[in-house]
């Protein structure tokens, strides 16, 4: 180490001096800064003061279930026993202080049951959603669910209920007397859940070919010989079947 | 809720595509986080055309060696600015080097920066200089002569010993410097590489495309300084130094816009699940700022640019023009890079249905005025440095004002 020491130049000892100095100021710092810096206590406590602050708006639904018992009641076991009075009532903290003159508005129109019940792609299978414009149009939705326990009055009967433009479209075209029912295999678990059971559509050839081959004895159809006609292809490949081409 | 920040967000709400989460309306990491990553890469790319001169031995660019180490040095110490704007409480960023935290990215910047910092750069820069210094503060006069003097720390040792030991010192300190330039600006690719939860950012190829990106913006403004500054000073601008370093421009851009290339051409063939809302974002968020600023102005075109030179002969004054021009339009690509990650990122819903929006202040501490001092603060020091370190002339002393 003494061999090695005289042969470094004299300035890079002032460089190392430089350094040490450097790391003395960071450790220095470093032992007097007081912990108590570091607390957060005196965060917290502020935080905590200013949440206390403000103003409480919301009274929560055991509030609400004091006076209104019934429509509580009726709500804590249908569907929408998950949501607070609140959520569509609006904040009601001043409501329970003066319930004579403060009311808390009640959503009587169509604008706001849609913030949740509006198609959205995003929304969970099996929510309950539907299309404000064709849904019933210019109803007000509590005309038909009461809010506090929805459920949908009855289920559709027709396809048109929920399939409204196929059915439009089947309407002006050559298959407007045919049933939905006819191409379709609807099982009745469909309309209970129509996302997970789904009916059927027709996947063969053959199955056009009943009304529309030349064999068929079904009269005033247009008639293909299904042999040549088309080759490999299937029907609706060509043809849309809600709407197909007349001549 | 404060009622400004309601205003703002139902303003936001306005312009929100699809669905996302209520915490993604607003776009967090705003315009000074884009610039951190910009400004570091041209730390790391000047300190590379740097290090070409003493690992490489590239003669040609022998003149804007120690303009580059200066470039390095003002953007490293203004590099960590926008961080500390952006989070407040800038004193209690001193803690990061008291209280190591190794399993944090963000954490082990401090260190990572200290040491790029204090054991390369300003090593290098004082072992290059330290002849010179002792020259200057021994003809200068008050003040520059005890500025110099305080930072030769009072040596007077310009023996050929201690000079040859100082080449060798800066030779070591450049082949440590160059991994550590890299891990410098690696590891902010790291940073945006490793959000697993983003699938704009978590990609391997982060890190790399970072640090080519970083190259050639570096590249680009030691080339934009040098065109400025020689004439300015009224001295000629040397052809062969700017040939060669617009050679290196030239490959640095190659490389880079083949890994984005590669990196776009994987995504798309990997095709996750989050390619579809990735390219709802491309098209109509970042379509401007992505293809026509990046790609097209900050890549096609300089490297169009300089196909051209290489082919055709082209004679001095245009070269200077071209070259200009493109170092100006990968500036601009740079940046638009930086952009489109990091706003890009944040701009699609985690629930890949919706896009948000970033609007971005004028006046506040994150806004566009602010970045523009923290952008136009690393000139000022260079210019300062430039008066401190003169870097013309290598070996005559410096005696009068420049």
């Amino acid at each position: 180490m003494k061999n090695l020491l005289p042969k470094l130049p004299e300035h890079i000892f002032r460089l190392f001096l430089v350094f040490l100095v450097f790391l003395g100021v960071i450790l220095l710092v470093r032992f007097f800064i007081p912990n108590s810096f570091r607390e957060h206590k005196v965060q917290i406590a502020s935080t905590v003061e200013r949440e206390k602050a403000r103003e409480i708006k919301f009274a929560g639904t055991s509030a609400c279930a004091v006076c209104h018992e019934e429509q509580y009641n009726i709500k804590k076991n249908g569907y929408h026993k998950n949501l607070s009075c609140e959520t569509c009532h609006g904040p009601a903290q001043g409501h329970t202080e003066n319930p004579t003159e403060i009311k808390p508005p009640a959503p009587r129109d169509r604008k706001f049951c849609p913030v949740c019940h509006a198609y959205n792609a995003s929304r969970p299978i099996g929510f309950p959603q539907i299309n404000p414009v064709a849904h019933n149009p210019l109803q007000p939705c509590i005309t038909c669910h009461e809010p506090h326990d929805p459920k949908p009055p009855e289920t559709p009967r027709e396809c048109k209920a929920c399939h409204g433009e196929f059915e439009r479209t089947k309407e002006v075209s050559p298959h407007v007397l045919l049933k939905c029912t006819t191409c379709h295999v609807t099982p009745a678990l469909h309309k209970v859940t129509p996302w997970s059971v789904r009916p059927s559509k027709p996947t063969t050839r053959e199955f056009c070919g009943r009304c529309h081959g030349q064999e068929s004895t079904v009269a005033k159809t247009a008639k293909v010989d299904m042999a040549s006609h088309g080759e490999k292809y299937v029907c609706w490949q060509c043809h849309y079947p809600h709407a197909p081409e007349v001549r | 809720m404060i009622p400004q920040m309601t205003d703002k967000l139902a303003e936001l709400l306005k312009q929100v595509m699809g669905y996302i989460y209520p915490n993604e309306i607003e776009i967090h990491w705003s315009i000074l986080i884009v610039v951190y990553p910009y400004l570091t890469g041209l730390v790391a790319g000047a300190f590379i055309l740097a290090s070409l001169v003493k690992v490489f031995n590239v003669k040609e660019v022998q003149p804007t060696y120690k303009l580059s180490l200066l470039t390095a040095l003002a953007f490293l110490i203004v590099a960590p600015l926008p961080l500390l704007l952006h989070l407040g409480h800038p004193t209690r960023a001193y803690e990061i080097y008291l209280t190591p935290n190794l399993h944090s990215a963000m954490a082990m910047f401090g260190f990572v920066y200290a040491w790029y910092l204090m054991l390369v750069l300003l090593l290098e820069i004082w072992f290059v200089y330290r002849q010179e210094l002792v020259l200057w503060s021994e003809q200068e006069k008050f003040p520059m002569k005890w500025i110099h003097k305080i930072i030769t720390l009072f040596s007077k040792d310009v023996s050929q010993r201690a000079v040859d030991f100082d080449r060798k010192v800066v030779k070591a300190i450049t082949i440590i410097g160059i991994p550590s330039a890299f891990l410098l600006h690696g590891y902010v690719g790291f940073i945006f590489g490793s959000v697993k939860a983003n699938p704009w950012w978590s990609s391997v190829l982060m890190p790399i495309v970072f640090l080519f990106s970083a190259i050639v913006s570096g590249i680009a403004l030691v080339i934009l300084l040098y065109m400025i500054i020689i004439p300015f000073r009224g001295e000629k601008i040397d052809m062969s130094c700017l040939d060669k370093m617009a050679s290196f421009l030239f490959y640095a851009v190659i490389v880079d816009f083949s890994l984005e290339l590669l990196d776009f051409i994987h995504r798309l063939y990997e095709s996750e699940e989050s390619i579809k809302i990735l390219t709802e974002l491309v098209i109509n968020k970042l379509f401007v700022s992505l293809f026509i600023i990046q790609v097209l102005l900050g890549m096609i075109l300089p490297l169009g640019i300089m196909v051209l030179i290489k082919l055709f002969k082209f004679d001095q004054e245009l070269r200077k023009l071209l070259y200009f021009v493109s170092v100006i339009l990968i500036q601009l690509g740079i940046f638009s890079t930086r952009w489109n990650v990091v706003i890009g990122g944040q701009m699609f819903s985690k629930s890949f249905r919706g896009l948000t929006t970033y609007k971005m202040e004028l006046m506040g501490i994150e806004g566009l005025i602010t970045a523009l001092v923290v952008l136009v603060l690393p000139f000022l020091i260079l210019a300062l440095l430039l008066k401190i370190f003169p870097p013309w002339g290598i070996k005559e002393p410096r005696l009068e004002k420049a």
